[in-house]
């Protein structure tokens, strides 16, 4: 398997240097003159030309390629156009904000969401199961800023229950402000994620080692828990996995909408002000997520199902 | 089985409850603390950082105008806005020629303590520290946005920027326009006169920062904040809030002279007294207009624009709504000092020699819709570049061709060679791709299309915006433009042909005439000589049409019955300093919230 974790490793070089060339190529040749934008609106063209030596444009492009990888190597993405912020510290500062929403919020959901398509797995066919999958079809249908606007209207203005938005740097006392955007984060994916994973364990309910296991006279409840949860794993590992670098990339509209300092609000406010360095820094480190976390994947399968090989 | 499920759902029930009651009992701690505080809260935008020089954006003035400082500033209170000393001991005294500005500076003013300093104590600010942050303002190494408060004006500046562009080494060689014969006086030779100086000297990129700072922090200078200004950072988390606490050794006090109706809503009662009068002043980042609203009317935050989609809600009638106003909630109304505008590009050659076209055009557009669909009624319609409340606006100018009248401008059009828009080649307006701007666009396409105009709505990227308008390449586009200072020559240079693109003409507008008066104002002191040359700009304009002007826009601020002293105006950037909470009176009106 290290042999396999190696390959896959060397075969992200080329893959991550093509997303640096598209990246590169995109911001720098295709989006028109970026120093442009650093400059100001009214900068003369002596200025531009000053901005061009500040931030390495006025090499040639191969340089400035060079440059671009070189910054990726070091996690040194230089500074913010907008903000003149050091970018490595602002994705820093962010990521803690983020993962502290969506990483119990997201396990929340997992956990929840696999208690109740047990649930309904065990009442297949019944009045329950047609109900909760109703109630979740419904759920799905609804925007999430439905759920934002109005559970922040309610709960937080109407009853008072929660703050309204805002954010402390202490750990405990952030809990006070993070507990509405987790409920309604588990809220909007709840019912999507049930109804996924109510098909991976009806697919499994009907397979033949279901059948012979029931046959030899094991119980409902060992059956669910012991051989189908275990079979249903690798469908599970793998939307637990592949959702992690989104994860920690954050939620950009529970993020905005209750002041939490995580990468999705940084993300969304370096697209609103063309803020180039800051999307090239996170383009790159998405892809270098994804692929990481894919690979995180393939190993997870091989230690949940022996019979798996990677090759 | 169904019992493993009870029992699980049970646990997890219990903990919930466990861990609400926790965050309820924590939430009312902290709201019950925040009621008796001495503190004032305001939502805003994202902060992009704290270094005068670094950073342009308003939201950013309105938390350094707090921390630092500047050689003067406007009466808070009086109308039209009048420029007064702050930092500076009295108002400058000016040479004949209008080329010598000599600044006396006030004595016993400390920058806050920081670990820059020796033994962490703030130093007595000096005229050194002026000279210092001028020059990190012109560094051509940080290219400042602010940096053409000085470009062209002052004494040897050019020389000395070129220096120092060879080798930063030459930063430490004097400028021959900023001079300091003591640590009390600062003397500032202008290359040419220029009486708006004593307004670029409120503006918060002159503030004085200490040269120890900067050595300490260098371009970290965003996150730090070492002024000598009515409050002190206590801390900052980005994209989230921060929190300043009072400067308790402030040099400032209450004014003593308001305007028309200031005595009779309490605005005098503190004259005279020590600001600032809050303890803490805490400004939420926050983007979306929802919590900004739900905030204000909860009580949370103390001041509030209103956002667009809740104007209904909150105003009736140019006032405020009758359940806010029963809840002690109050409306302040301010000019924008600003303009918006169609700006054509007059190098163009449709546009350029057709000023018939230009009428026709000006004619076609319904600014009334404008200011109901897109400003909630909070503007008026533009008569000229000129806006309300400067000295040289006329309030009974009116010029006729801005006019909503689709017949007339049917008539211009047909004059401009292109009956009923018959071989008029389809017109290409451009717009950045925000939905508004798109909207505005498609209103635009709207009022043209009476007259047989097509119009191509081109929406760009905001680089490809400023691209294209330095690179002159564009046909008509939506602009506005906010007052750096109170002073009609900062809406006039915007026809200015020297100021063409890249600078603010993006209209490229170029007039012998009017370049000759905007020159010979630049000579002539502030009066009623300087008015008549505004006004006489102002016509050409009007005859010319380069620019239709559209629409001043009007600020409305919501704020609640325990906040005294507030008065809004968008050029008063340091404004939050003058205000005052009553903090029994918050708890007693929260109740009703």
């Amino acid at each position: 398997m290290l042999k396999y974790v190696l390959k896959r490793l060397l075969y992200m070089i080329p893959i991550l240097l093509g997303v640096t060339l598209i990246t590169f190529l995109l911001f720098n040749v295709v989006g028109g003159d970026p120093a442009l934008q650093a400059a100001g609106r009214y900068a003369t063209p002596e200025q531009v030309q000053l901005v061009k030596a500040e931030l390495g444009l006025d090499r040639g492009l191969p340089a400035q390629y060079l440059f671009f990888v070189k910054q990726i190597v070091s996690f040194d993405f230089g500074r913010s156009w907008s903000t003149k912020q050091t970018i490595s510290k602002m994705i820093m500062d962010g990521v803690g904000a983020s993962l502290s929403l969506t990483i119990p919020a997201f396990f929340l959901t997992v956990f929840l969401s696999i208690s109740i398509a047990l649930l309904i797995a065990y009442f297949r066919g019944t009045f329950v199961d047609r109900a909760i999958f109703v109630i979740c079809l419904a759920a799905i249908s609804l925007s999430s800023l439905v759920y934002i606007l109005y559970m922040q209207y309610y709960f937080s203005f109407q009853l008072g229950l929660f703050p309204i938005s805002g954010w402390s740097p202490d750990w405990l006392e952030r809990w006070e402000y993070l507990t509405l955007p987790i409920f309604i984060f588990v809220s909007i994916s709840l019912g999507g994620s049930v109804i996924f994973y109510r098909t991976i364990f009806m697919d499994e309910i009907f397979q033949d080692y279901v059948r012979t296991a029931r046959a030899k006279g094991l119980s409902h409840t060992a059956v669910l828990f012991k051989h189908i949860l275990r079979n249903a794993l690798i469908p599970i590992i793998t939307i637990v996995v592949i959702e992690m670098p989104a994860l920690i990339l954050g939620s950009l509209l529970l993020e905005s909408y209750f002041g939490i300092p995580g990468l999705g609000g940084m993300i969304f406010q370096a697209l609103q002000s063309a803020d180039f360095p800051v999307i090239k820094a996170m383009t790159f480190i998405s892809a270098f997520l994804y692929m990481i976390f894919q690979l995180i994947s393939d190993v997870l399968y091989v230690v949940v199902d022996p019979k798996v090989q990677l090759k | 089985m169904k019992r493993v499920f009870c029992s699980s759902n049970l646990k997890v029930g219990f903990a919930g409850a466990f861990f609400l009651s926790i965050a309820l009992s924590l939430i009312s701690c902290t709201s019950k603390k925040n009621n008796l505080a001495n503190e004032l809260r305001i939502a805003s935008a994202n902060l992009k950082g704290l270094d005068p020089v670094a950073t342009g954006d308003e939201t950013s003035s309105n938390v350094i105008a707090l921390l630092y400082d500047t050689l003067f500033q406007y009466q808070y209170l009086k109308r039209p806005l009048t420029i007064e000393p702050n930092l500076a001991d009295g108002m400058p005294q000016v040479s004949k020629d209008g080329l010598v500005h000599t600044i006396k500076i006030k004595k016993g003013i400390f920058f806050s303590d920081d670990a820059s300093f020796s033994g962490g104590k703030g130093r007595e600010l000096v005229s050194q520290d002026f000279v210092y942050s001028w020059k990190r303002l012109c560094d051509p190494r940080l290219a400042s946005e602010g940096f053409w408060l000085f470009d062209g004006k002052v004494e040897g500046l050019d020389d000395w920027r070129k220096a120092v562009q060879k080798d930063g080494k030459n930063f430490d060689a004097p400028v021959p326009g900023f001079q300091t014969p003591d640590s009390s006086t600062i003397v500032i030779k202008l290359s040419r006169p220029f009486y708006q100086l004593h307004n670029i000297l409120a503006m918060v990129y002159t503030a004085p920062v200490p040269k120890e700072a900067v050595d300490k922090y260098g371009k970290e200078m965003v996150n730090h904040a070492v002024g000598t200004g009515p409050f002190r950072l206590e801390s900052w988390t980005r994209n989230s809030q921060i929190s300043l606490v009072k400067n308790p050794h402030y040099h400032g006090v209450y004014p003593s002279v308001g305007d028309t109706g200031d005595a009779e809503k309490g605005r005098l009662a503190m004259a005279g007294q020590k600001i600032p009068f809050v303890d803490r002043l805490i400004f939420y980042e926050i983007v979306e207009d929802q919590p900004i609203w739900l905030k204000f009317l909860k009580g949370d935050t103390d001041i509030t624009a209103i956002p667009k989609d809740n104007f209904d809600a909150a105003i009736k009638n140019k006032d405020v709504a009758p359940d806010l106003a029963a809840k002690g909630v109050k409306l302040d109304r301010a000019p924008g000092y600003d303009l918006t505008y169609t700006s054509f590009n007059m190098l163009d050659p449709l546009f350029k020699n057709n000023v018939n076209l230009r009428y026709a055009v000006a004619q076609a557009q319904d600014t009334k819709t404008t200011i109901e669909k897109f400003q909630n009624g909070r503007g008026i319609e533009a008569q000229s570049i000129i806006p309300p409340e400067l000295e040289s606006y006329d309030p009974n100018f009116k010029n006729a061709r801005l006019e909503f009248k689709v017949e007339k401008a049917k008539e211009y059009l047909a004059i401009a060679g292109y009956p009923g828009g018959k071989g008029l080649p389809e017109l290409e307006y451009m717009v950045t791709n925000s939905s508004t701007a798109r909207q505005g666009a498609e209103l635009f396409q709207t009022d043209l299309g009476r007259l047989g105009i097509k119009v191509k709505i081109s929406a760009v990227s905001w680089p490809q915006f400023l691209e294209r308008l330095r690179d002159r390449k564009f046909q008509v586009t939506g602009a506005a433009w906010v007052a750096d200072y109170p002073d009609a020559e900062n809406f006039l240079a915007l026809l200015y042909s020297k100021n063409a693109s890249p600078g603010p003409n993006n209209s490229n507008f170029s007039n012998p005439e009017f370049d000759k008066l905007f020159e010979q104002a630049a000579r002539t002191p502030p009066g009623p000589a300087r008015n008549a040359l505004y006004q006489k700009m102002r016509d050409i304009s009007a005859e010319q049409l380069p620019i239709i002007p559209s629409t001043h826009r009007e600020g409305y601020s919501l704020y609640h019955g325990w906040v005294t002293n507030y008065k809004a105006n968008s050029v008063i950037v340091d404004r939050f300093k003058y205000v005052q909470i009553d903090v029994p009176k918050r708890t007693q009106l929260k109740e009703k919230l």
